[in-house]
């Protein structure tokens, strides 16, 4: 569906991608949230709506019309090296009374993250549906950066595992990043699913996080959601997102990642005059396989 | 190079707050001799408290200081040995 065709229908969920210079990444991430990819997500049952922070050359809705997705394409000024302002703008547009922010669009979803996340949000009336962060490679990104990891070493990678037909298999050649596990305590995700309302509560993204890439902005959306009154955690079991290598901010800064690191904890701790910790309850699994809570 | 502004028993002693503040621990069983794993602090949240401590003492550390001698004396001795702390 193009920008311009008019949209009869409401879709169950929103999800708004945001991109910066991502002409390899973004294709495999619209796909991998596209119909043909996805468990359980017949056309229309989603909108994909991908914010462009101002790349030189932007993608168009019309290069991914195969995916048969309901994508709009928005192109946001660029100047701005933080994503937040953009992001917000997209939740804005969202028409799905169940919106999800995909703060880096260089992540490509598991086969059944869509679906599973959108069964996990109709379980509570305000519901904060996490999938775990992993960076394609037997390591993180940070230190593949060190050893010279690259595109062409990821696509070898992708390959061993004849992805993008077996998508599931994304976990044998990745790994889980931030405190992603179950009994961890979660730091953020890149898939986050709110209510329109809760989304609208919240404020949506704080727009003072200007740092590149947004700085702490995800993690502090994620925190506020979990730490309001009355809202339940959701993680979900047996999906993920995966981090492609693209020469972003944080996930593949290399040597300076540490200083980056620091960086995205400054700007927090003058924002809200405490550190980054994840959230202290495990919240609720719902096993995507089961498709029931555990 | 500025003077530096804290001394080492106050970091110190802040150093042990921190800690037992972020993983919910009596301040009292955090050594200061044992690596940060030892008692759960990973590597990001070691990152996460030299930012903080940044902003707390207006200083900026060498964040390869975290993990040379990843304890809170070793992180002590280093900040010392840069002149970052008296």
């Amino acid at each position: 569906m193009s920008a311009e065709t008019p949209r009869l229908t409401t879709p169950q969920a929103s999800i708004v991608v945001i991109c910066y210079e991502m002409a390899r990444a973004l294709p495999r991430t619209l796909l991998s949230l596209s119909p043909q990819y996805q468990r359980d997500c017949p056309p229309g049952m989603i909108e994909v709506i991908v914010i462009d922070n101002g790349s030189r050359d932007p993608p168009r809705a019309e290069d991914f019309a195969h995916l048969g997705l309901d994508l709009r394409v928005v192109h946001w000024p660029p100047g701005d090296k933080s994503p937040v302002k953009a992001l917000n703008h997209g939740l804005r547009l969202a028409r799905a009374p169940l919106i999800c922010a995909w703060i880096d669009g260089a992540r490509m979803a598991s086969p059944g993250l869509v679906s599973a996340s959108i069964a996990a949000a109709r379980l509570h009336p305000r519901p904060v549906v996490a999938t775990p962060n992993y960076h394609i490679g037997h390591e993180t990104q940070i230190a593949l950066a060190l050893k010279g990891h690259d595109e062409a070493a990821e696509d070898r990678l992708l390959d061993s595992i004849g992805w993008p037909a077996n998508p599931e298999r994304l976990f044998e050649i990745s790994t889980a990043v931030w405190r992603s596990g179950e009994s961890e305590r979660m730091l953020e995700t890149n898939a986050l699913f709110m209510t329109r309302a809760m989304w609208d509560e919240f404020g949506g993204y704080d727009e003072r996080f200007t740092s590149a890439g947004g700085g702490a902005a995800n993690c502090d959306i994620f925190l506020r959601a979990c730490e309001a009154e009355g809202t339940q955690l959701i993680r979900i079991r047996g999906e993920a997102t995966f981090h492609q290598v693209h020469g972003g901010t944080t996930s593949n800064a290399g040597e300076s990642g540490l200083d980056v690191g620091m960086a995205i904890s400054r700007e927090y701790y003058r924002l809200r005059r405490k550190p980054i910790v994840g959230v202290r309850s495990p919240g609720w699994i719902f096993d995507s396989g089961t498709g029931a809570l555990v | 190079m500025t003077t530096p502004l804290t001394d080492a028993e106050t970091l110190r002693a802040w150093l042990k707050s921190y800690i037992s503040a972020v993983l919910d621990l009596e301040a009292d069983t955090v050594s200061t001799a044992v690596p940060f794993d030892s008692y759960g602090l990973d590597s990001v949240e070691a990152v996460i408290m030299a930012g903080v401590m940044e902003e707390e003492f207006s200083i900026r550390i060498d964040p390869t200081m975290v993990f040379e001698d990843p304890s809170i004396d070793g992180l002590v001795k280093a900040l010392q040995g840069a002149g970052l702390v008296r």
